[in-house]
């Protein structure tokens, strides 16, 4: 079916895998044999042999609790894992006891009456062991999580960059867009023969148009009051072009007009809803920019009367960008909000968050 | 010779003025019957005045000049108009259809006008632009405006209906009437039952993980097994977790 094609992406994984669980009883089987040998060379418990027979079975006894503690009880937390580990460690210890004497073939007689000191000599060495083992593991899962995470966060960086650097590139082709200059080009020779003091102002606007969106592509930010300069200039011509069937507004207070703001997030809405919304339609439409300010939010809105999202539902590749861009430079708090528009069209808000009326006051 | 008809089809007034000039300069017999601001208006034209020849601009709302050329071929000389589309314009070249590029210099226009009055003194039927050339550029034109995959789902917010990309989604969740939808900002209701979804939406990016749970993938972190077979999906952004059922876990089964 469908399920062998897709690729997985690579922080998908189980929480327990079986390579993990070997890598982890061949390294505990490892630390035991260390172990053994320490207390071999300490000169306690009964030999080399047996002192391997018992470290091993406590000590897989242990890491076998802690694993199956942590099959049933999925990503602990905190206190409880300390709880559950500690438990584990007990239960194994004494299990392990249990099984060392069972193949080392001392009675269980032996352990448990004869000298009950030795039981608890070895319960307490399998949780002092067992606590370093079992923080050794914990500390490098911990080093891996944060190397993941470490890794994320370059993979976030770095993609950001690359959007940036995308819609740098993309932008610097779309101030060219040779379809939108010839079709202006054409206008503005039609109109010096018909109109040449019409065809005069859309080579101005033309020009206005141009000399903004090269300059802007190349900066990190502008202004409310220049943006909207281009996207004025952009609707200007388009209007020489559309005639009645292009209506536009463009509304910005005056106080914001020398408010930052990133370069090129409102022309690809001014562009999209003459693209998709309008010229498509043969009545064509209105269009309106509107920028309003709350206490906490900087709202601009671009509404069009065009054929909304179900007559060109692709119009999302503009869109997708834009939100993309803005969920990166605000850190999650941008949003792009589409919405019919009423009776027809839609309407495309950016809302960013808004610096705080405090910090125009002190300026 | 009788008289020469053509119509001019451009969604832009001073294009269409500006070729009628040109037009009278080069061919002043010529007579233009009508002018269609959009794609059904040419077709009307077409219909009522039987013109020899007709000025198509490719990019028109209502029907594309593609599409008139679609139903009018065979009954007059078509000649395309275009501001750039380098596509086209290769396809015209190879195969001999007329085209006038904009802005519409002198020059190519009375070399256009010179082929046309020779092909019409010749013979009168009008030549057919190949089908197959037509269609080409048409589901070019339109092919990649229309998606497979469901892009949008609509739900009410406030007294508006707010338009939610499902890349947006992180999960879809059937409930009594309705189905839920679960978005790092929010839960909304649908209507769309969760079988409909699961036929529109692009199976790579979401998977049925439940009889009433539908997933984005790229807002997995995790997917962990109980004793029982059956999986647990845990999700970037929201603290719940999603059940998944036996029939569907072979979605994880590969890692």
């Amino acid at each position: 079916m469908i399920s062998k094609s897709i690729p997985l992406s690579r922080n998908m994984e189980f929480f327990l895998d079986k390579k993990r669980v070997w890598k982890t009883l061949l390294l505990t089987a490892l630390f035991n044999t260390i172990i053994a040998l320490f207390l071999t060379h300490l000169g306690f418990g009964g030999g080399f042999m047996v002192n391997l027979i018992f470290s091993q079975s406590i000590g897989l006894s242990i890491c076998s609790s802690i694993l199956l503690g942590h099959y049933f009880v999925r990503a602990p937390s905190g206190r409880g894992h300390i709880l559950m580990v500690l438990g584990a460690m007990i239960i194994g210890a004494t299990a392990g006891s249990f099984l060392g004497a069972l193949i080392a073939g001392i009675p269980f007689t032996v352990i448990l009456q004869g000298r009950p000191a030795l039981f608890i000599q070895m319960l307490f060495m399998g949780i002092l062991f067992g606590t370093v083992i079992s923080y050794f593991f914990f500390s490098r899962e911990k080093i891996s999580q944060t190397e993941a995470l470490l890794q994320e966060e370059q993979i976030k960086r770095l993609t950001l960059e690359k959007k940036t650097l995308e819609t740098h590139l993309r932008l610097l082709q779309a101030q060219i867009e040779p379809h939108f200059l010839f079709n202006s080009l054409s206008n503005i020779l039609s109109l010096l023969e018909s109109d040449p003091a019409k065809g005069r102002r859309m080579l101005e606007d033309l020009t206005r148009y141009l000399r903004a969106s090269l300059t802007r592509a190349r900066e990190d930010t502008t202004t409310l009051g220049q943006e909207m300069e281009l996207v004025q200039a952009y609707l200007d011509i388009c209007k020489v072009r559309m005639g009645e069937r292009l209506r536009y507004s463009v509304e910005l207070p005056g106080r914001l007009r020398d408010h930052p703001f990133p370069p090129m997030l409102v022309q690809p809405l001014v562009e999209n809803a003459v693209k998709h919304g309008l010229e498509a339609r043969i009545e064509g439409g209105g269009i309106s920019v509107l920028v309003e300010e709350t206490p906490v939010a900087l709202r601009l809105t671009v509404s069009d009367t065009g054929l909304g999202i179900t007559g060109d539902r692709d119009g999302g590749v503009g869109l997708t960008n834009v939100r993309e861009r803005l969920e990166a430079l605000y850190d999650g708090k941008g949003r792009l909000i589409l919405e019919e528009n009423r009776p027809s069209g839609l309407k495309v808000t950016i809302e960013i968050p808004h610096e705080g009326s405090e910090g125009y006051h002190s300026r | 010779m009788k008289e020469v008809k053509a119509i001019i089809a451009d969604d832009e007034r001073p294009l269409r003025q500006f070729l009628k000039a040109r037009l009278s300069e080069a061919w002043p017999e010529l007579m233009i019957c009508g002018e269609a601001e959009n794609g059904r208006e040419a077709l009307d034209l077409v219909e009522r005045h039987r013109p020899e020849i007709a000025f198509l601009d490719i990019k028109m709302p209502g029907l594309t000049g593609m599409e008139v050329a679609e139903k009018i071929t065979g009954s007059c000389e078509i000649v395309f108009v275009t501001a750039y589309d380098q596509y086209a314009v290769e396809a015209f070249e190879r195969e001999a259809v007329d085209y006038l590029l904009k802005p519409v210099s002198p020059e190519r226009l009375e070399k256009t006008v010179n082929r046309l009055k020779e092909k019409l003194a010749k013979d009168p039927k009008p030549r057919r632009v190949s089908p197959e050339l037509l269609h080409r550029l048409l589901s070019r034109l339109s092919g990649k405006e229309s998606p497979q995959h469901l892009q949008y789902v609509r739900v009410q917010h406030g007294d508006g209906i707010r338009l939610i990309p499902v890349d947006e989604v992180i999960y879809f969740k059937a409930g009594d009437k309705y189905t839920m939808v679960i978005t790092r900002e929010g839960e909304s209701l649908i209507r769309k039952p969760i079988r409909d979804l699961a036929q529109e939406l692009n199976p790579e990016k979401f998977w049925q993980i439940h009889r009433g749970t539908i997933v984005n993938v790229r807002f997995i972190s995790r997917v962990s097994r109980s004793l029982t077979g059956r999986g647990v999906v845990r999700l970037k952004d929201r603290p719940e977790t999603l059940k998944v059922s036996i029939r569907y876990m072979h979605l994880f089964r590969q890692m």
